[in-house]
């Protein structure tokens, strides 16, 4: 199995020259053998179905029916089109569900990720996950065993971290992986209508214009911030804030106060969940002497944003308009 | 620490090995100027971009002079704020922390007679580590010094009981002894972090336990300062004792040296020397282990010579070696503690080698 399973990697590397020209020429994930067209009216997925996933090529014999979701973004996912039948367990949770998603009855397998045999236990037929490091061996199990034992795998698009990673991400990304997921499902219209509802409500956002932002995830000593190439970076965009960490080509990226300092922001996102409170990230702020004198603390601007919204999914556009009705709130 | 407090030259030539000598007062009083030198030129370095006259007259107002007087402006309070609340105090603890590990390695080296011998060995650090990572978790962040001197201590006591348990505390048995209790403390910080880090804190662990000097502001500095001047310092006076330690426990016990008193006296300073540095820095590898080597080589094997320039070493090594985690890839940090063996490793081999040739 192991030389299988070598063999299996080696041929995904082979692929990556592949993938990315099929990324280039399509602009989406979506697999070569299926294009769907919002316009359709409810275009049947034909299978087996093959994606090319961060890498990997993924092939799909039917609709998955045992779905492991791990992290927030891959079960608000599944839920937002309506597959909360086919969960058959969420790991690594961020934080509970929103209401508005439903799913309260997902039953949490491990609060952390699970590991490879507790994983096979379950006997999904996908693992869902929306951090690409999930799929180590010491983890769920890499990619190619957990294939080699029949169990598919999917990657978040916007977390691939080598091959399949967006350049810069943008909302079509975010939609793409949407419609892509109502491809693998074979629920195509739900999967349409939505990007729909999401496109639509992101239009109804009115920038702000002139303001710089810190986007504080976490961190203490050395600040973990929103970088210029994630999700963060196209959230801010959409609000019309200007990042002061855009110069740093990732997704996220340790940063540094005095650069904080320097950059004096007019606003602070802060990135709020069960273990990092927004009462904790001001008391940092505040009780550092040299970020104590920001603007933006001194006048207490800040934002904040639920940390599962963060992460490239289905909660970005929702982040994006509680952040932009709070600016306006704060009336700059 | 300075040209004063060294032996005459005359010694020096007479004693060590045939590696070119140059006199000890004239290594004491270079260093010295180094590490004045190298505060003054460091602490203008940043991401943020301050003129260098305008970063001295931050600090000259701070100490109550007049901050035009090299002809900079006066910053705003927030650049000031750079200036005096984050860089300052951050190159002052590094030095502090530099000199702490470096004579915590020299005092360790000499009293187990072991070349390898530093707070790691003996499992210190890792005992401070597990004290500081089990209060942060437990968000108790204002007890971290104690935690971790606390820690570095109960380290330290399980090394020596283990190693006294079966008679005699040899030089080897403690050295065993200290992996043993070492391995065991890093396992269980391992179990504490696997267990407790929820959603992303892990990152502020990991960055934690490579060690970084990110977080220290001026409380950092009097934590690490006392501890050298309180611990440090009278270590740095030892070094008559612990070259009597290195001819052996008898030679020593008859030059007069109380074997078994003095040593745990010395190593229970060093923990105290150590929880002090590990609470403001987490664990920065490779100073106490190497410096002491570095500065030997060039200044011969006395421990009384050895500990005050190692001192000084340590600190304008990591003084410089911290600029450079916070300014390489700015405006990103580095982990001090990958730059530290990374630029340490390949300057030792390079000394190792120049003293080979010379000899």
């Amino acid at each position: 199995m192991t030389s299988l399973s070598r063999f299996r990697s080696l041929r995904s590397v082979a692929l990556l020259g592949t993938a990315a020209a099929v990324f280039a020429a399509t602009g989406c994930a979506a697999s070569p053998t299926t294009a769907p067209s919002p316009d359709a009216a409810d275009p049947a997925s034909s299978y087996p179905l093959t994606v090319e996933n961060c890498g990997t090529e993924v092939t799909f014999d039917k609709a998955p029916e045992k779905v492991l979701t791990v992290k927030s973004t891959s079960t608000e996912m599944l839920l937002a089109l309506g597959l909360g039948d086919r969960i058959i367990g969420q790991a690594f949770p961020d934080g509970p569900v929103p209401a508005s998603l439903g799913g309260d009855d997902v039953p949490v397998i491990s609060d952390k990720v699970p590991g490879q045999e507790a994983v096979l236990d379950l006997e999904p037929d996908l693992v869902y996950a929306g951090w690409e490091s999930a799929f180590a061996a010491d983890a769920a199990g890499d990619r190619a065993t957990l294939g080699d034992l029949g169990v598919n795998t999917y990657v978040s698009p916007a977390a691939c971290k080598e091959a399949g990673r967006p350049d810069t991400l943008a909302f079509d990304d975010v939609f793409d992986q949407i419609t892509e997921m109502g491809a693998i499902f074979d629920v195509s219209a739900a999967a349409a209508t939505l990007v729909d509802e999401q496109r639509a409500e992101l239009e109804t956002i009115s920038p702000v214009d002139g303001l710089s932002a810190l986007w504080y995830s976490s961190g203490s000593d050395t600040p973990y911030v929103g970088a210029g190439s994630g999700a963060p970076q196209m959230i801010m965009d959409a609000v019309g804030l200007t990042n002061i960490a855009a110069g740093v080509d990732d997704s996220w990226t340790p940063f540094n106060w005095e650069a904080v300092v320097d950059a004096n922001p007019d606003v602070i996102v802060l990135v709020v969940s069960d273990w990092g409170t927004a009462e904790k990230k001001i008391g940092v702020l505040e009780s550092n002497p040299a970020t104590a004198k920001l603007d933006a603390v001194v006048n207490e601007r800040y934002v904040t944003v639920p940390f599962a919204a963060t992460e490239g999914g289905v909660r970005n556009v929702e982040a994006a308009t509680t952040l932009a009705d709070q600016l306006e709130a704060l009336g700059l | 620490m300075t040209a004063t407090a060294a032996p005459p030259p005359r010694t020096a030539r007479r004693v060590g090995p045939a590696v070119r000598r140059v006199p000890t007062a004239v290594w004491g009083g270079v260093l010295s100027v180094v590490l004045l030198l190298s505060i003054v030129v460091t602490v203008t370095f940043g991401p943020a971009d301050i003129r260098p006259a305008e970063v001295w007259g931050s600090v000259l107002g701070h100490v109550g002079l007049d901050p035009t007087l090299f002809g900079g402006e006066v910053l705003s309070p927030l650049r000031d704020g750079i200036v005096w609340e984050l860089r300052m105090p951050r190159v002052l603890t590094a030095a502090a922390v530099g000199a702490g590990l470096a004579l915590a390695g020299t005092v360790m080296q000499a009293i187990t007679r072991n070349p390898l011998a530093d707070p790691y060995l003996l499992g210190l650090s890792s005992g401070a580590s597990l004290g500081a990572v089990a209060v942060i978790l437990l968000g108790l962040g204002v007890l971290l010094p104690v935690a971790a001197f606390a820690g570095a201590i109960a380290a330290l006591l399980a090394t020596l009981l283990l190693a006294g348990a079966s008679g005699t505390l040899t030089p080897t048995r403690t050295v065993l002894a200290g992996l043993a209790v070492s391995s065991f403390f890093g396992a269980l910080t391992s179990l504490v972090i696997f267990w407790s880090a929820t959603g992303d804190t892990y990152r502020e662990i990991l960055s934690w336990l490579l060690g970084s000097l990110s977080g220290a502001r001026w409380p950092a500095v009097a934590i690490a300062l006392g501890a050298l001047l309180i611990v440090g310092l009278p270590l740095m006076l030892t070094g008559r004792t612990l070259d009597a330690f290195a001819f052996g426990d008898q030679a020593a016990s008859a030059l007069g040296v109380g074997v078994d008193s003095t040593r745990w006296l010395l190593l229970t300073a060093t923990a105290l020397l150590t929880g002090g540095m590990v609470a403001v820095s987490g664990s920065i590898g490779f100073v106490g282990l190497i410096l002491p080597h570095a500065v030997r080589l060039v200044a011969g094997p006395r421990n009384r010579i050895v500990l005050p320039l190692s001192a000084l070493a340590g600190a304008i090594f990591l003084i410089w070696i911290d600029t450079g985690a916070r300014t390489l890839f700015d405006p990103r940090e580095l982990p001090v503690g990958i730059l530290t063996a990374v630029v340490g490793a390949p300057v030792f081999a390079l000394l190792l080698f120049r003293a080979r040739r010379i000899s």
